[in-house]
C-alpha cells in the first residue's frame, strides 16, 4: 500500500505576493503595472517608484523612478557634454515616466497622444527644478575641480533653455511591454517613446 | 546650374503613375522643394539595367499632389494631350522644326567660323610683329651691309599658314570678311537637347484635379514641412523613409509608418519597428493626423511620437 506523501504548496512568488498585496482597483492594467514596477525595482535597480493613475478616458496608469544610470541622451546633448568634457555620471539623474503595457492590448495613436498630454511638461518642471536647484549647489561645494563644477552648472543652466524649446526633444517616456500569454515568461521590453521628430541616437 | 523651370511643373499622369521628364525640372523640384521621386529610365539596349536610372522620374501620389498643392506642378492627362497634341500639328509646325534646326547649324557654323577668324587674326598679328622686328633688323643690318637670311625666314613662318598667305601679303589690317558668314552653309547637327514636338506647357484643358493619395498623406506633408526628403520606405518594411537632408548626402533618421487616429493599434508593431530602426541606426516614426483638428495646410494637425530602443 502506497501512502501519498503529502506535497506542500509552494510559496507563491514574490511577483505574485506583491500583487495580491496591492490595493484593488477596478483598473484592469493594475496587475500590468504592478509587474513593470517589479520588473523595474528588482531587474534594472530603479529607486523611489511611484503609480500615478492618469485621469484619461481610458484606464491607463504612469510608473516614475529614477534610473540606476541615465536611459537615454539626446545626441545633440550628448555633444554638448562632451564638448565640456562631462560624463554621464557628472549628471544627476532624472525621474522618468514608464507607460506599463501588456502584449495585445487594445491601443492607438488617439491613446498615445492623451497619455503625452497627461505628462508633465517643460514648464512644470520648473518647481522641481528650483527644488533641485540646492542639490546642484551641493555638488559644487564638493567637487575639488571647480573648473568642472562651472562646467556642470553651465550644463543645467542650458539644459533648463533646451527642454522649454524643446532642442534636446520634448516629453519623453518609456514604453514597457511584457507578455501574457501562457502565463508569461517575466520578459519585460522597454522602448523610448519621444513626441515628434527627435532624430536617431548614433548607437 | 540654377535655371528654374517654368512653373507650373506639368507632372505626367500615365496609366495611374505620375512622370516627370525634364531634366530641369527633376533637379529644380529636388534642389527647391525637397522631392526626389525616383528616377524609373532605362537604356533601350540595356533594358535589364537596373541600378543607375534616368528620366523619366516617378513620383510618389503623395509628392505630386504637395506639388500642386503647392502651386509648383500641374498634372497633365499625357495620353490625351498627346493624342490630341498629334492630331492637332500641322504641315506648318513641321516645317518650323526644319527651319529651327537649320538656324541651329548656321548658328554653330558662325560660331566655328569666328573663331577660325580669330585664331587667323591672332597668327597674322604676330607675323606682322615679326615683319616689323626683322625689317628693322634688316634696317640694321643694311646699315652694317649684311643681311641675307632675314625673308628667308619670314617666308618659312607665313608657309605654316597658307590659306592666309595672300591676304596676309596684301592688306594685312582688314583680314575680316564677315559679310560672307551669313551665306553659309548650315552645318548637319543633332541638337543636345531635344525638344518634344508639343509644347512643354500643355493647355489648361488637359489638367486634371489633384491625385488620390493613401491615407498617410498627412503624415508625408507633416514631415515634408518640417524639411525631411522622403522616399519611399518598402527597403525597411515601413512607408516612408524620412531622411534630414539630401539622401545623397545623409542617412536616414526615421522609418516612418503612418496609422489613423482612433485605427486600433497592434503594440507589437511599435515594439517590432522600435526594434528593427535601432538596430539600422534609424528611430522609427509612427503618426497620424487628429482628425477632430481642422487643419489649415495638410499636415497641420498630424501628431508624431519616435521611438527607440530603451537599451534595457
Amino acid at each position: 500500500m502506497v501512502i501519498p506523501i503529502p506535497i506542500p504548496t509552494p510559496e507563491p512568488s514574490a511577483l505574485s505576493s506583491l500583487i495580491t498585496s496591492a490595493p484593488t482597483t477596478d483598473n484592469p492594467l493594475s496587475h500590468t503595472t504592478y509587474q513593470v514596477l517589479h520588473n523595474l525595482q528588482h531587474q534594472h535597480l530603479w529607486t523611489s517608484l511611484k503609480i500615478h493613475n492618469l485621469a484619461t478616458t481610458f484606464p491607463a496608469s504612469l510608473i516614475s523612478g529614477i534610473p540606476p544610470h541615465r536611459v537615454y541622451t539626446h545626441p545633440d546633448e550628448q555633444l554638448y557634454m562632451v564638448e565640456r568634457g562631462l560624463r554621464e555620471e557628472d549628471v544627476e539623474l532624472d525621474r522618468m515616466f514608464v507607460l506599463p503595457t501588456v502584449q495585445g492590448q487594445s491601443w492607438s495613436l488617439e491613446k498615445m497622444a492623451a497619455v503625452f498630454d497627461a505628462l508633465p511638461g517643460p514648464a512644470d518642471d520648473d518647481e522641481e527644478e528650483a527644488e533641485a536647484e540646492g542639490q546642484h549647489l551641493d555638488t559644487v561645494e564638493d567637487a575639488t575641480n571647480v573648473d568642472k563644477a562651472a562646467k556642470l552648472a553651465e550644463y543645467y543652466e542650458y539644459r533648463t533653455k533646451a527642454r522649454r524649446t524643446e532642442e534636446w526633444g520634448g516629453k519623453k517616456l518609456l514604453l514597457a511591454m511584457i507578455d501574457k500569454g501562457m502565463g508569461g515568461e517575466g520578459t519585460a521590453v522597454y522602448y523610448v517613446v519621444q513626441e515628434g521628430t527627435v532624430k536617431p541616437r548614433q548607437n | 546650374m540654377n535655371n528654374i523651370p517654368d512653373l507650373p511643373i506639368p507632372i505626367s499622369h500615365i496609366a495611374g503613375n505620375y512622370f516627370v521628364f525634364s531634366v530641369a525640372a527633376v533637379t529644380f523640384l529636388r534642389r527647391e522643394h525637397h522631392i526626389c521621386g525616383v528616377l524609373t529610365g532605362t537604356l533601350p539596349q540595356v533594358p535589364q539595367q537596373n541600378v543607375f536610372m534616368g528620366l523619366p522620374l516617378e513620383l510618389m501620389p503623395e509628392e505630386a499632389r504637395l506639388l500642386v498643392e503647392k502651386g509648383v506642378a500641374c498634372i497633365v492627362d499625357e495620353v490625351n494631350f498627346q493624342k490630341k497634341g498629334m492630331q492637332s500639328l500641322v504641315e506648318e509646325d513641321r516645317k518650323k522644326y526644319l527651319k529651327e534646326l537649320e538656324s541651329q547649324g548656321v548658328e554653330a557654323m558662325q560660331f566655328q567660323m569666328r573663331r577660325k577668324e580669330r585664331v587667323k587674326e591672332g597668327n597674322l598679328k604676330k607675323i606682322e610683329e615679326k615683319k616689323k622686328a626683322a625689317k628693322a633688323k634688316a634696317t640694321n643690318a643694311q646699315l652694317k651691309q649684311d643681311a641675307p637670311d632675314a625673308p628667308r625666314g619670314e617666308d618659312s613662318v607665313v608657309s605654316l599658314f597658307d590659306d592666309t598667305q595672300s591676304s596676309a601679303s596684301s592688306h594685312v589690317s582688314s583680314p575680316r570678311r564677315s559679310s560672307t558668314l551669313g551665306a553659309v552653309d548650315a552645318m548637319g547637327i543633332t541638337p543636345t537637347l531635344s525638344h518634344p514636338l508639343l509644347p512643354q506647357q500643355p493647355p489648361a484643358d488637359h489638367h486634371i484635379p489633384l491625385p488620390q493619395v493613401p491615407s498617410s498623406y498627412p503624415l508625408f506633408a507633416h514631415l515634408h514641412s518640417k524639411g525631411y526628403f522622403l522616399s519611399p520606405g518598402l527597403r525597411f518594411g515601413c512607408e516612408y523613409l524620412a531622411y534630414p537632408g539630401d539622401p545623397l548626402r545623409f542617412h536616414s533618421h526615421f522609418l516612418v509608418v503612418s496609422t489613423g487616429w482612433d485605427e486600433e493599434l497592434d503594440l507589437m508593431k511599435v515594439i517590432a519597428g522600435g526594434r528593427l530602426g535601432t538596430g539600422v541606426k534609424k528611430g522609427f516614426l509612427i503618426g497620424g493626423a487628429d482628425e477632430k483638428q481642422q487643419p489649415n495646410h495638410a499636415g497641420d494637425n498630424v501628431r508624431a511620437f519616435s521611438i527607440e530602443w530603451a537599451g534595457m
